[in-house]
């Protein structure tokens, strides 16, 4: 009875035998598509994503690493030394191969008199078929090709330098300010308060007079300003997240204040923290130019671009030329670290408002 | 609100001590005294000392001179003119500081104003691309690269303005100073005004004013405008801090007997009594004007003014 019935179901079609390509996984390439708009990506690639994205940011970008690297090789990119002085060679306009056949970069210069102007080649005058000054010569005869690069190299040590430390010392006393809170912030808060009372002008003038002016004076005093903007900033953050589980949750496991404060929060608010580097380096480019301006910058005969500026304003109707490399140079540094820190804001926070 | 001002009064005041209290110290720790002449017997700088108060115990001194310098009493120049009072030199300049900067700061508010408004009402278009380049660049490039390229090209070669400053023609010769000055003002200020005025306009307030008929330049000026100026007193301190040290540099570049120039010559001539007074006076009006500032928002701002009447 049970045979006959099994005959009859397995006798009209054949027995089927898989094959290997039943196993395999189907080939749906062509069917399904991920949804950009809502598949989880890296924090870090939507940043660089959203920052490339913007026009200015790229410039600026760009503009930084240009400079940087002629900062550090402009300077051995001839024969001339940022120090060596040739004073038979002295105020030499801008001269360089190639470009002078064009008419222009051909070591003349328009001389203005009160009876009018005239155009002179000193190069020609004094019989210097030979040699090429790209930028010209200052009033020592000195490279300003040369001492505009070694003075960006200097001005961009002393502003990251001034930066880093600043970041430091402000992200440490607004974590441990904000982390604490209670007494301690209030503590710490008015001595805030009071630091930032008095103007950066008034703390950067009396520090020179007292300490012996150079680099490191620049950047401690450059430190002294500085901390407190990025000390509020690590404040706010560090207030906005104190309250959220994940901490509640390491402290629960027995981690200790500074563990948290420096391996819990710090890794969540670096971004702000970056954006607010990046926005102090142009304020120290900006104060190390200004102080050497007034005189107390770098010691003679370093230079950086505000003593280069300095040094050239005081010729700077009569020969334009020497003044105008390091204001553009500094310019455009500037203008490219605040560039690099909007787009980077942006690109961290793009709920922001522009611009 | 009445504690929330004497608070701001308390922190002010103690700023200030503070301030006097470096600078003091700052000056006990210049290298030599007042009477440095060899010349001098032991007794005759006994006598001047008394005469000073010199040889009183150090808290005595600091007193006296907190006391001093609120009767506006800094003592005299050393180096820059001999034996004149400071506080008479700083009187002939102030003014002149003061003028110079105030010039800055209306034409800054105003064109910033405007180009703001500008690039908010025309947004997305090339004028908004064009307002927000500006505002970039005056808000980089320090003032004192406007001041240099400004005095080459309109004082030198063209000869509109005179290149450098002159009490017979104080209006011509401010142009160039304040317009280099106010460069960073205007280009906040731009900066500020549209992204507010673009919240301004997208709220919801704004639509029932246009539902209601309101259009045109009332629409702007008298609802928009006036709601996106109210914040902008947050601005005011970054911009005052930098006309402060931009003016040092610029008045040297135009030579305008200010303040900041003053200042410039008594750090180069090593004048420390000069440095002190002036950082002192720089510190004060830097002290007041923040004052003033953190108190007119709260009173603007609801909610600082009610937040505080709650507590």
């Amino acid at each position: 009875m049970s045979k006959k019935i099994s005959t009859a179901y397995s006798d009209p079609a054949p027995v089927y035998v898989p094959v290997d390509a039943d196993f395999r996984l189907k080939d749906n390439a062509g069917e399904i598509a991920i949804d950009t708009n809502f598949a989880s990506q890296n924090f870090w690639k939507d940043v660089l994503v959203r920052f490339f994205r913007k026009g200015g940011a790229v410039f600026g970008l760009i503009m930084i690493v240009v400079i940087t690297l002629f900062a550090i090789i402009g300077p051995g990119m001839n024969e001339y030394t940022y120090s060596g002085q040739e004073l038979s060679q002295k105020n030499l306009a801008p001269r360089v191969p190639g470009l002078e056949n064009l008419g222009i970069f051909d070591g003349s210069e328009t001389m203005r008199t009160t009876t009018g102007s005239m155009k002179v080649n000193n190069y020609e005058d004094k019989g210097l078929t030979d040699t090429y000054y790209w930028f010209g010569s200052d009033n020592f005869g000195r490279d300003i090709w040369t001492r505009t690069w070694s003075g960006a190299r200097v001005s961009l040590i002393i502003a990251v330098a001034a930066a880093l430390i600043d970041m430091i010392i402000g992200m440490s006393y607004g974590l441990i300010s904000g982390y604490f809170g209670g007494k301690t912030d209030m503590v710490m808060q008015r001595i805030l308060e009071i630091a930032n009372g008095v103007p950066r002008l008034v703390i950067v003038t009396l520090l020179l007079l007292v300490l012996k002016p150079g680099m490191l004076t620049i950047i401690f005093a450059l430190m002294l300003t500085e901390w407190v903007g990025m000390s509020r900033i690590a404040r706010a953050e560090m207030l906005k997240l104190k309250e959220q589980e994940f901490v509640l949750a390491s402290r629960t496991l027995g981690a200790g204040s500074f563990f948290i404060i420096f391996r819990e929060v710090l890794p969540n608010i670096i971004g702000p923290i970056i954006t607010q580097v990046m926005f102090s380096i142009p304020t120290a480019i900006f104060t190390e130019a200004f102080l050497s301006f007034v005189g107390l910058g770098i010691p003679v005969p370093q230079c950086s671009l505000g003593s280069l500026i300095s040094e050239g304003f005081n010729s700077f109707t009569t020969h334009p030329f020497q003044i105008i490399p390091p204001i553009i140079v500094m310019a455009l540094l500037m203008l490219s670290f605040n560039l690099v820190a909007d787009g980077l804001r942006e690109a961290l926070d793009p709920k922001m408002k522009e611009m | 609100m009445k504690k929330y001002i004497l608070k701001r009064l308390l922190t002010a005041f103690f700023t200030l001590l503070a301030i006097i209290l470096i600078l003091f110290i700052l000056m006990q720790l210049m290298p030599g005294s007042p009477f440095n002449d060899e010349k001098l017997k032991e007794s005759q700088k006994a006598a001047l000392y008394a005469k000073y108060g010199l040889d009183q115990p150090i808290v005595v001194q600091f007193f006296r001179y907190v006391l001093n310098i609120f009767q506006g009493d800094f003592g005299v120049s050393y180096k820059i003119s001999k034996n004149t009072p400071i506080s008479q030199l700083i009187q002939t300049r102030l003014p002149v500081s003061v003028m110079v900067g105030g010039v800055a700061v209306v034409i800054g508010a105003i064109v910033g104003m405007l180009l703001g408004l500008l690039a908010a009402l025309k947004h997305d278009t090339i004028w908004d691309t064009l307002a927000t380049i500006i505002s970039v660049i005056g808000v980089s490039v320090p003032s004192y690269v406007f001041a240099l390229a400004l005095s080459y090209t309109l004082g030198f070669q063209l000869q509109w303005f005179p290149m450098l400053f002159s009490t017979k023609d104080m209006m011509g010769s401010t142009v160039l100073p304040s317009v280099s000055l106010s460069m960073f003002t205007m280009a906040s200020i731009a900066r500020f005004t549209r992204s507010e005025m673009l919240e301004v306009l997208g709220s919801d307030y704004m639509l029932l004013a246009e539902s209601k008929g309101i259009s045109g330049g009332s629409l702007i000026f008298r609802h928009a405008l006036r709601n996106a100026l109210i914040p902008i007193i947050t601005v005011l301190a970054p911009l005052i801090v930098d006309l402060m040290t931009g003016s040092l540099v610029v008045e040297k570049i135009f030579s305008i007997p200010g303040v900041g120039s003053l200042l410039v010559n008594a750090i180069q001539s090593n004048d420390y009594n000069v440095v002190i007074s002036l950082s002192f006076i720089y510190s004060a009006m830097y002290i007041l004007i923040m004052l003033v500032v953190d108190i007119l928002y709260g009173v603007i701002d609801p909610r600082i003014r009610l937040a505080k009447k709650g507590e």
